[in-house]
Protein backbone atom coordinates (compact mmCIF):
# COMPACT_ATOMS: atom_id res chain seq x y z
CA UNK A 1 0.00 0.00 0.00
CA UNK A 2 1.69 3.06 -1.04
CA UNK A 3 1.16 6.65 1.17
CA UNK A 4 2.11 9.64 0.87
CA UNK A 5 4.94 11.01 3.13
CA UNK A 6 3.27 14.69 3.35
CA UNK A 7 -0.52 13.15 4.15
CA UNK A 8 -2.98 14.69 6.30
CA UNK A 9 -5.36 12.13 5.55
CA UNK A 10 -5.09 8.53 6.28
CA UNK A 11 -5.45 7.08 3.13
CA UNK A 12 -3.22 5.27 0.74
CA UNK A 13 -2.82 5.59 -3.44
CA UNK A 14 -4.95 3.13 -5.20
CA UNK A 15 -3.05 0.42 -6.81
CA UNK A 16 -4.15 1.78 -10.34
CA UNK A 17 -3.16 4.97 -9.96
CA UNK A 18 0.53 5.93 -11.28
CA UNK A 19 1.76 9.42 -10.20
CA UNK A 20 4.68 10.77 -12.38
CA UNK A 21 7.93 11.70 -11.00
CA UNK A 22 8.85 15.15 -9.81
CA UNK A 23 5.56 16.43 -9.04
CA UNK A 24 3.42 17.62 -6.43
CA UNK A 25 -0.23 15.42 -5.16
CA UNK A 26 -1.71 16.85 -2.20
CA UNK A 27 -3.91 14.07 -0.29
CA UNK A 28 -4.93 10.65 -0.83
CA UNK A 29 -7.96 12.58 0.22
CA UNK A 30 -8.31 13.01 -3.72
CA UNK A 31 -9.37 9.29 -3.89
CA UNK A 32 -12.29 9.51 -1.36
CA UNK A 33 -14.79 8.29 -4.13
CA UNK A 34 -12.13 6.93 -6.51
CA UNK A 35 -13.41 3.48 -7.44
CA UNK A 36 -11.93 2.91 -10.72
CA UNK A 37 -10.98 -1.19 -11.47
CA UNK A 38 -9.47 -0.20 -15.10
CA UNK A 39 -5.54 -1.71 -15.38
CA UNK A 40 -4.84 2.16 -15.57
CA UNK A 41 -7.31 4.35 -13.77
CA UNK A 42 -5.06 7.30 -13.29
CA UNK A 43 -2.12 8.75 -14.94
CA UNK A 44 -0.64 11.53 -14.04
CA UNK A 45 2.98 12.55 -16.12
CA UNK A 46 6.20 14.17 -14.63
CA UNK A 47 6.44 17.49 -12.85
CA UNK A 48 2.26 18.11 -12.10
CA UNK A 49 1.25 19.60 -9.33
CA UNK A 50 -2.28 18.35 -7.70
CA UNK A 51 -2.78 20.92 -5.28
CA UNK A 52 -5.67 20.74 -2.63
CA UNK A 53 -9.31 19.84 -3.63
CA UNK A 54 -8.44 18.15 -6.44
CA UNK A 55 -10.78 15.13 -6.56
CA UNK A 56 -10.78 12.03 -8.59
CA UNK A 57 -14.72 10.55 -8.42
CA UNK A 58 -14.05 8.05 -10.87
CA UNK A 59 -16.61 5.13 -11.32
CA UNK A 60 -15.37 1.60 -11.98
CA UNK A 61 -14.97 1.99 -15.69
CA UNK A 62 -13.39 5.75 -15.32
CA UNK A 63 -9.98 6.89 -16.52
CA UNK A 64 -8.20 10.20 -16.33
CA UNK A 65 -4.67 10.75 -17.87
CA UNK A 66 -3.10 13.72 -17.06
CA UNK A 67 0.11 15.10 -19.17
CA UNK A 68 3.32 16.06 -17.57
CA UNK A 69 4.08 19.47 -16.22
CA UNK A 70 0.30 19.93 -15.74
CA UNK A 71 -1.04 21.91 -12.62
CA UNK A 72 -4.48 21.35 -11.38
CA UNK A 73 -5.35 23.68 -8.35
CA UNK A 74 -8.61 22.06 -6.98
CA UNK A 75 -10.95 20.72 -10.18
CA UNK A 76 -13.43 17.99 -9.43
CA UNK A 77 -13.06 15.01 -12.10
CA UNK A 78 -16.25 12.94 -12.19
CA UNK A 79 -16.44 10.26 -15.31
CA UNK A 80 -16.87 6.60 -15.46
CA UNK A 81 -15.16 7.39 -19.04
CA UNK A 82 -12.12 8.47 -19.96
CA UNK A 83 -11.05 11.89 -19.34
CA UNK A 84 -7.32 13.08 -20.92
CA UNK A 85 -5.12 16.03 -20.86
CA UNK A 86 -2.43 17.36 -22.29
CA UNK A 87 0.81 18.49 -21.64
CA UNK A 88 1.00 21.60 -19.37
CA UNK A 89 -2.38 22.16 -18.61
CA UNK A 90 -3.96 24.75 -16.37
CA UNK A 91 -6.85 23.65 -14.69
CA UNK A 92 -7.98 26.23 -11.90
CA UNK A 93 -10.35 25.82 -9.15
CA UNK A 94 -14.37 25.33 -8.82
CA UNK A 95 -13.81 23.23 -12.39
CA UNK A 96 -15.64 20.28 -12.70
CA UNK A 97 -15.21 18.06 -15.74
CA UNK A 98 -17.78 15.57 -16.00
CA UNK A 99 -19.96 12.99 -17.70
CA UNK A 100 -23.30 14.69 -16.65
CA UNK A 101 -24.78 18.33 -16.06
CA UNK A 102 -26.21 16.40 -12.81
CA UNK A 103 -23.10 14.61 -11.83
CA UNK A 104 -22.66 13.12 -8.38
CA UNK A 105 -19.63 10.41 -6.99
CA UNK A 106 -19.94 7.35 -8.18
CA UNK A 107 -22.21 4.43 -6.65
CA UNK A 108 -21.87 1.58 -8.61
CA UNK A 109 -18.34 -0.51 -7.59
CA UNK A 110 -18.31 -3.22 -10.41
CA UNK A 111 -16.78 -2.49 -13.71
CA UNK A 112 -19.10 -3.13 -16.71
CA UNK A 113 -16.49 -2.39 -19.80
CA UNK A 114 -14.05 -5.29 -20.72
CA UNK A 115 -10.25 -3.87 -19.29
CA UNK A 116 -8.87 -4.68 -22.71
CA UNK A 117 -11.19 -2.43 -24.71
CA UNK A 118 -10.43 1.45 -24.34
CA UNK A 119 -13.19 3.75 -23.12
CA UNK A 120 -14.97 6.58 -24.77
CA UNK A 121 -12.54 9.81 -24.33
CA UNK A 122 -15.70 12.21 -23.60
CA UNK A 123 -13.56 15.43 -22.77
CA UNK A 124 -9.93 16.15 -23.63
CA UNK A 125 -7.50 19.24 -23.17
CA UNK A 126 -4.75 19.29 -26.16
CA UNK A 127 -1.27 20.95 -24.87
CA UNK A 128 -1.13 24.02 -23.37
CA UNK A 129 -4.94 24.56 -22.59
CA UNK A 130 -6.19 27.23 -19.50
CA UNK A 131 -9.48 26.84 -18.03
CA UNK A 132 -10.56 29.51 -15.45
CA UNK A 133 -12.36 29.18 -12.26
CA UNK A 134 -15.57 27.50 -11.99
CA UNK A 135 -15.41 26.67 -15.75
CA UNK A 136 -17.58 23.17 -16.06
CA UNK A 137 -16.52 20.75 -18.91
CA UNK A 138 -19.21 18.19 -19.71
CA UNK A 139 -18.89 15.15 -22.19
CA UNK A 140 -18.20 16.38 -25.32
CA UNK A 141 -16.01 19.45 -24.54
CA UNK A 142 -12.92 18.41 -26.58
CA UNK A 143 -10.42 21.59 -26.40
CA UNK A 144 -7.94 21.61 -28.98
CA UNK A 145 -3.88 22.93 -28.46
CA UNK A 146 -3.61 26.26 -26.37
CA UNK A 147 -7.91 27.01 -25.74
CA UNK A 148 -8.43 29.17 -22.98
CA UNK A 149 -11.83 28.74 -21.41
CA UNK A 150 -13.03 31.89 -19.19
CA UNK A 151 -14.22 31.72 -15.60
CA UNK A 152 -17.60 30.22 -15.22
CA UNK A 153 -17.67 29.15 -18.63
CA UNK A 154 -20.26 25.79 -19.38
CA UNK A 155 -18.60 24.03 -22.27
CA UNK A 156 -19.88 20.91 -23.75
CA UNK A 157 -18.38 21.19 -27.36
CA UNK A 158 -15.19 20.73 -29.18
CA UNK A 159 -13.19 23.76 -29.53
CA UNK A 160 -10.68 24.47 -31.73
CA UNK A 161 -6.82 25.14 -31.62
CA UNK A 162 -5.93 28.63 -29.64
CA UNK A 163 -9.51 29.61 -29.22
CA UNK A 164 -11.00 31.63 -26.63
CA UNK A 165 -14.48 30.47 -25.52
CA UNK A 166 -16.42 32.63 -22.52
CA UNK A 167 -19.65 32.91 -20.93
CA UNK A 168 -23.06 30.34 -20.10
CA UNK A 169 -24.16 29.78 -23.21
CA UNK A 170 -20.23 29.63 -24.02
CA UNK A 171 -19.27 31.28 -27.26
CA UNK A 172 -16.03 31.31 -29.09
CA UNK A 173 -14.37 35.05 -29.31
CA UNK A 174 -13.43 36.05 -32.40
CA UNK A 175 -10.27 37.44 -32.39
CA UNK A 176 -8.96 36.36 -29.43
CA UNK A 177 -6.54 34.26 -28.50
CA UNK A 178 -4.13 32.51 -31.34
CA UNK A 179 -7.10 30.91 -33.04
CA UNK B 1 -7.83 23.61 16.34
CA UNK B 2 -8.29 20.18 17.23
CA UNK B 3 -5.97 17.85 15.55
CA UNK B 4 -7.60 15.79 12.03
CA UNK B 5 -10.01 13.32 13.40
CA UNK B 6 -9.96 10.80 10.71
CA UNK B 7 -13.58 9.49 11.82
CA UNK B 8 -15.17 12.59 10.74
CA UNK B 9 -14.80 12.09 7.14
CA UNK B 10 -15.70 7.84 7.50
CA UNK B 11 -19.61 8.88 7.14
CA UNK B 12 -19.75 7.33 10.23
CA UNK B 13 -19.61 10.25 12.96
CA UNK B 14 -22.12 10.86 15.37
CA UNK B 15 -24.72 13.69 15.56
CA UNK B 16 -24.11 13.65 19.18
CA UNK B 17 -20.85 15.86 18.27
CA UNK B 18 -23.26 18.82 17.10
CA UNK B 19 -25.55 20.92 20.13
CA UNK B 20 -28.32 18.84 21.21
CA UNK B 21 -31.04 18.97 18.55
CA UNK B 22 -28.89 20.91 15.93
CA UNK B 23 -29.34 18.45 13.05
CA UNK B 24 -32.32 15.82 12.58
CA UNK B 25 -31.05 12.93 10.49
CA UNK B 26 -33.48 10.17 9.73
CA UNK B 27 -32.13 6.46 8.71
CA UNK B 28 -29.48 5.53 6.23
CA UNK B 29 -27.45 8.86 5.52
CA UNK B 30 -24.19 9.43 4.53
CA UNK B 31 -23.01 12.28 6.01
CA UNK B 32 -19.23 12.46 4.97
CA UNK B 33 -17.96 15.24 6.61
CA UNK B 34 -18.09 16.80 9.98
CA UNK B 35 -17.20 20.08 8.66
CA UNK B 36 -20.51 20.58 6.36
CA UNK B 37 -22.56 20.86 9.68
CA UNK B 38 -20.07 23.27 11.44
CA UNK B 39 -21.66 26.51 10.06
CA UNK B 40 -25.01 26.45 11.71
CA UNK B 41 -25.54 29.20 13.63
CA UNK B 42 -29.44 28.88 13.85
CA UNK B 43 -30.93 29.03 17.16
CA UNK B 44 -33.37 27.33 15.95
CA UNK B 45 -34.14 23.91 17.25
CA UNK B 46 -33.78 21.18 14.77
CA UNK B 47 -31.97 23.82 12.62
CA UNK B 48 -31.50 20.94 9.71
CA UNK B 49 -33.69 17.90 9.20
CA UNK B 50 -32.55 15.48 6.71
CA UNK B 51 -35.08 12.91 5.55
CA UNK B 52 -34.26 9.28 5.38
CA UNK B 53 -31.24 8.06 3.23
CA UNK B 54 -29.55 11.60 2.63
CA UNK B 55 -26.41 11.25 1.06
CA UNK B 56 -24.11 14.26 1.88
CA UNK B 57 -21.08 14.84 0.85
CA UNK B 58 -17.49 16.03 0.55
CA UNK B 59 -17.87 19.94 0.04
CA UNK B 60 -21.46 20.36 1.17
CA UNK B 61 -21.66 23.44 3.32
CA UNK B 62 -25.08 24.17 5.43
CA UNK B 63 -24.46 28.12 6.35
CA UNK B 64 -27.68 28.40 8.41
CA UNK B 65 -27.61 32.73 10.33
CA UNK B 66 -29.66 32.59 13.46
CA UNK B 67 -32.57 32.74 12.32
CA UNK B 68 -32.74 29.95 9.43
CA UNK B 69 -34.08 26.95 9.09
CA UNK B 70 -33.43 23.91 6.29
CA UNK B 71 -35.70 20.69 5.69
CA UNK B 72 -34.09 18.23 3.03
CA UNK B 73 -36.22 15.73 1.59
CA UNK B 74 -35.70 11.69 1.72
CA UNK B 75 -32.81 10.08 -0.69
CA UNK B 76 -31.72 13.31 -1.64
CA UNK B 77 -28.30 13.75 -3.26
CA UNK B 78 -25.65 16.39 -2.16
CA UNK B 79 -23.08 15.86 -3.96
CA UNK B 80 -21.66 19.88 -2.92
CA UNK B 81 -23.84 22.32 -2.80
CA UNK B 82 -23.20 25.78 -0.32
CA UNK B 83 -26.16 26.83 1.49
CA UNK B 84 -26.46 30.28 2.76
CA UNK B 85 -29.93 30.17 4.80
CA UNK B 86 -30.93 33.32 7.12
CA UNK B 87 -34.75 32.41 7.06
CA UNK B 88 -35.93 28.53 4.94
CA UNK B 89 -34.63 26.75 2.08
CA UNK B 90 -36.35 23.44 1.55
CA UNK B 91 -35.74 20.64 -0.94
CA UNK B 92 -38.07 18.04 -1.72
CA UNK B 93 -37.16 13.89 -2.07
CA UNK B 94 -35.61 12.39 -4.23
CA UNK B 95 -33.56 15.66 -5.78
CA UNK B 96 -30.29 16.01 -6.87
CA UNK B 97 -27.49 18.72 -6.34
CA UNK B 98 -24.28 18.37 -7.92
CA UNK B 99 -20.79 19.57 -7.25
CA UNK B 100 -20.14 23.04 -6.60
CA UNK B 101 -24.35 24.39 -6.43
CA UNK B 102 -24.83 27.36 -4.13
CA UNK B 103 -28.58 28.31 -2.74
CA UNK B 104 -28.97 31.47 -0.83
CA UNK B 105 -32.21 32.63 0.42
CA UNK B 106 -30.32 36.10 0.95
CA UNK B 107 -28.25 38.13 0.26
CA UNK B 108 -25.78 37.47 3.43
CA UNK B 109 -24.72 40.84 3.31
CA UNK B 110 -27.58 44.47 3.25
CA UNK B 111 -27.47 46.26 0.50
CA UNK B 112 -27.32 49.73 2.26
CA UNK B 113 -23.70 51.02 2.09
CA UNK B 114 -23.54 52.01 6.38
CA UNK B 115 -25.54 48.48 7.36
CA UNK B 116 -22.90 46.71 4.95
CA UNK B 117 -20.26 48.78 6.54
CA UNK B 118 -21.67 47.61 10.12
CA UNK B 119 -22.15 44.36 9.35
CA UNK B 120 -18.26 43.49 8.07
CA UNK B 121 -17.47 44.87 11.75
CA UNK B 122 -20.37 42.55 13.33
CA UNK B 123 -19.06 39.29 11.27
CA UNK B 124 -15.22 39.74 11.80
CA UNK B 125 -13.00 38.24 14.32
CA UNK B 126 -13.25 40.57 16.83
CA UNK B 127 -16.75 41.67 16.24
CA UNK B 128 -20.26 41.60 18.16
CA UNK B 129 -21.45 38.96 15.84
CA UNK B 130 -25.02 40.94 16.32
CA UNK B 131 -25.93 41.27 12.78
CA UNK B 132 -28.42 44.08 11.05
CA UNK B 133 -31.35 42.76 10.05
CA UNK B 134 -31.03 40.76 6.34
CA UNK B 135 -33.38 40.82 3.65
CA UNK B 136 -34.36 37.16 3.20
CA UNK B 137 -37.13 35.27 1.36
CA UNK B 138 -37.49 31.37 1.25
CA UNK B 139 -36.20 29.08 -1.38
CA UNK B 140 -37.71 26.01 -2.23
CA UNK B 141 -37.00 23.38 -4.40
CA UNK B 142 -39.27 20.87 -5.68
CA UNK B 143 -38.80 16.90 -5.52
CA UNK B 144 -37.09 15.17 -8.15
CA UNK B 145 -34.71 17.87 -9.49
CA UNK B 146 -31.52 18.19 -11.20
CA UNK B 147 -29.35 20.65 -9.79
CA UNK B 148 -26.65 20.85 -12.14
CA UNK B 149 -23.04 21.67 -11.62
CA UNK B 150 -22.07 25.04 -10.65
CA UNK B 151 -25.34 26.13 -10.81
CA UNK B 152 -26.29 29.11 -8.18
CA UNK B 153 -30.08 29.61 -7.15
CA UNK B 154 -30.79 33.15 -5.46
CA UNK B 155 -33.49 34.02 -3.12
CA UNK B 156 -36.80 34.26 -3.20
CA UNK B 157 -36.63 31.28 -5.85
CA UNK B 158 -39.36 28.35 -6.19
CA UNK B 159 -37.85 25.26 -8.46
CA UNK B 160 -41.03 23.03 -9.26
CA UNK B 161 -40.69 19.20 -9.19
CA UNK B 162 -39.30 17.35 -11.31
CA UNK B 163 -37.31 20.72 -12.88
CA UNK B 164 -33.83 20.29 -14.42
CA UNK B 165 -31.05 23.41 -13.86
CA UNK B 166 -28.76 22.79 -16.03
CA UNK B 167 -25.19 23.56 -15.18
CA UNK B 168 -23.31 27.14 -14.24
CA UNK B 169 -27.22 28.19 -14.32
CA UNK B 170 -27.61 31.26 -12.38
CA UNK B 171 -31.68 31.28 -11.53
CA UNK B 172 -32.86 34.33 -10.17
CA UNK B 173 -36.65 33.72 -10.98
CA UNK B 174 -39.26 30.76 -10.46
CA UNK B 175 -39.00 27.68 -12.56
CA UNK B 176 -42.28 26.06 -13.51
CA UNK B 177 -42.19 22.22 -12.79
CA UNK B 178 -40.46 19.48 -15.19
CA UNK B 179 -39.10 22.75 -16.98
CA UNK B 180 -35.21 23.16 -17.71
CA UNK B 181 -33.69 26.46 -17.17
CA UNK B 182 -30.08 27.06 -18.17
CA UNK B 183 -27.89 30.39 -18.72
CA UNK B 184 -26.55 33.49 -16.82
CA UNK B 185 -29.52 35.32 -16.31
CA UNK B 186 -31.13 31.60 -16.35
CA UNK B 187 -34.07 31.17 -18.81
CA UNK B 188 -36.46 28.63 -19.82
CA UNK B 189 -35.27 26.36 -22.22
CA UNK B 190 -37.76 23.80 -22.41
CA UNK B 191 -40.82 24.79 -20.64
Amino acid sequence: MTTLEHDWFPGTVPDNVEIGPDGWFHSTFAFRHYRSRRPRGLVIGANCGIYIGTLFDLGPDGEVEIGPTSTCTGPIFATNNRIELGERCLVSALVVLADEPCATPPVADEPTAPPSEPRPVVISMGDDCWVGMGATLLAGAHLGAGVIVGAGTVVDFAVPDGAVVVGNPARILPGKGTA
Amino acid sequence: MTAFDASTVTGGWSLDRLPPGLVQAGVGCELERLESFERIKSTARPALVLGDRVAVYTWTGFGIDAGGRMEVGDDCVLVGPQFLCGDRITIGPRSVLSYNVSVADCDFHPHDPAARALDAEAISPAGSGVRPTLDTAPVHIGADCRIGIGAVILKGVTIGDGATVAAGTVVTGDVPAGATVAGNPGRIVHP
